[in-house]
């Protein structure tokens, strides 16, 4: 299976089942897209027609250098991979990350929330130290032989309960030496509560911390008000904040993470303004919601998107170029050194692998499920006690999901988020459609990015 | 060659033999949230 596109003056060929990428010129792209369907005769016949310049003996010498990709086993790859697939039911699964949900509460009123200010479907709420130190032993019991264990602090708000989000780091530290485990903790927060002593503490003991901003003061004012009567913006309040944060930990393992929405598509001015205040890792995603908000995304929308994407790609080309750049999450692409395909099959572990713990000690399959009690798997006393659910979530992936079979981006999603899928279609084995299209844009502009800085090399 | 050039990529076949490991971070921990990024994370295979 062979995708090819053009993008920024670059010929792209994606090799989908071996995922090897391939740039080339005018008359191997046209090759290319008529190798599988013409002989080599009529090949030349159509070419010598398009190119007037070039002569047979060069059609030639292309068609020999396409030939010996595909005897290296680097383009028309067949996938070789769906019976692996099947291993998957039998496997036997380990939990390595959790999520846990520290604050039901929050101190903004974001409009787009998933989690409803914090709250999830249920009462405002804050996790015990004895419930977390429940879920730091079930993690470790589940684990196996895994040794890096996850822990993202996550809400509503976590700082609105810091000090247990303390005593449990303190807790997994201690049972890192007993058991031969790593933690990785994590914290995602909206950053009014930050200060320094909390810094100093991020800094030393989270391995990422995610900031919540969604770009330039009136967009992030519109959608990210403090929780209070006036709907006051936050953006004054956390940027010097999140500044502080960026520069402690120089510039690495953090992002400022934001939202678009249908009323800011121009989105990649929001990006750079991020970029322009410093930051260096910098995320901003399209939110994901129904169609009756009136913010939500629309097919409409689609088309605008991805040229700001295609104009971001661009833009962030000629930062590089003038010692400027910055990282953008979903532009980011391992090609050397990223997952292998079993990872890419199977997708974020999400029901198996990961799960989101709740204050009071319940766990879903996510956080995004967090609250859909016909997807409770347990709790924290107990484990998993709805194997049917976990079963569903073992079953699935790439290849129990018709839509990805075609698709070129399908190694790089890996089936895309089981949560957007449940929430449009009632079923975690279908895809998210815009979610899709907005993926495959990113994975194109993300491709595209590394030729450039190829040729920048 | 001379009319195609191969961007530095892991071959993902060669990722069957020794894959499956596991040890690589949950995309959902790294800053998402929302989507499924699993192509942007970096294996961690040590064996």
């Amino acid at each position: 299976m062979i995708h090819q596109y053009k993008s920024n003056g670059y010929n792209i060929v994606l090799d989908v089942n071996s995922g090897m990428i391939h740039v080339v010129d005018d008359v191997v792209y046209d090759i290319i897209g008529l190798y599988e369907n013409n002989s080599k005769e009529d090949i030349v016949t159509t070419i010598l027609k398009k190119y007037s310049s070039t002569t047979e003996a060069e059609i030639l010498e292309a068609i020999g250098e396409i030939e010996g990709l595909k005897n290296d086993g680097a383009l028309f790859t067949e996938d070789i991979y769906e019976n692996h697939a099947g291993d998957f039911k039998n496997r036997s699964t380990v939990v390595k990350a959790l999520c846990l949900h520290i604050a039901h509460d929050c101190n903004f009123a974001c409009k787009y929330c998933f989690a409803e200010e914090g709250e999830y479907k249920g009462d405002r709420s804050l996790m015990s130290y004895e419930v977390g130190k429940k879920a730091l032993d079930f993690l470790i019991k589940s684990s196996g032989n895994r040794h890096n264990l996850e822990v993202d602090f996550f809400g509503g708000e976590p700082l609105m309960n810091f000090q247990v989000v303390k005593d449990l780091v303190k807790y997994g530290r201690e049972q890192e030496q007993i058991h031969n485990k790593k933690f990785r903790f994590t914290l995602t927060t909206n950053g009014l509560l930050l200060n320094d002593d909390i810094i100093e503490f991020a800094n030393k003991e989270m391995s990422n911390i995610v900031l919540s901003i969604d770009g330039r003061k009136e967009i992030n004012d519109q959608m990210r008000p403090l929780s209070n009567k006036k709907g006051t913006g936050s953006y004054d309040y956390i940027v010097p904040k999140f500044v502080k944060v960026a520069e402690s930990r120089n510039q690495t393992n953090y992002y400022v993470r934001g939202t678009f929405t249908h009323h800011n598509l121009d989105f990649s001015e929001d990006v750079l303004h991020l970029a322009d205040l410093g930051f260096k890792q910098i995320s901003v995603e399209p939110v994901v919601s129904l169609p009756e908000e009136e913010y939500s995304i629309t097919e409409e929308d689609i088309p605008v998107i991805c040229a700001e994407y295609d104009k971001l790609a661009k833009k962030m080309i000629e930062r590089k170029k003038e010692g400027k750049d910055f990282n953008f999450f979903h532009f980011m692409i391992d090609l050397s050194g990223g997952p292998c395909v079993y990872k890419r099959m199977s997708g974020c572990g999400s029901g198996t692998e990961y799960l989101a713990v709740t204050p009071w000690g319940d766990l879903y399959p996510c956080h995004q499920f967090v609250g859909s009690t016909e997807y409770l798997l347990g709790n924290v006393d107990d484990g998993i006690v709805n194997s049917n659910v976990q079963e569903q979530f073992k079953c699935c992936n790439l290849y129990t999901k018709d839509k990805c079979k075609s698709c070129f981006a399908k190694f790089y999603c890996s089936g895309g988020c089981a949560a957007n899928s449940y929430k449009f279609h009632g079923d975690i084995n279908d895809t998210y459609d815009i979610g899709c299209e907005l993926q495959r844009k990113r994975v194109e502009c993300a491709i595209m990015i590394k030729a450039a800085q190829a040729e920048m090399e | 060659m001379k009319h195609i050039k191969t961007l530095n990529t892991r071959n993902l076949k060669d990722t069957l033999k020794k894959g499956g490991c596991g040890e690589c971070q949950t995309s959902c921990q790294s800053a998402c949230k929302t989507s499924c990024t699993v192509g942007n994370q970096s294996c961690e295979n040590n064996n």
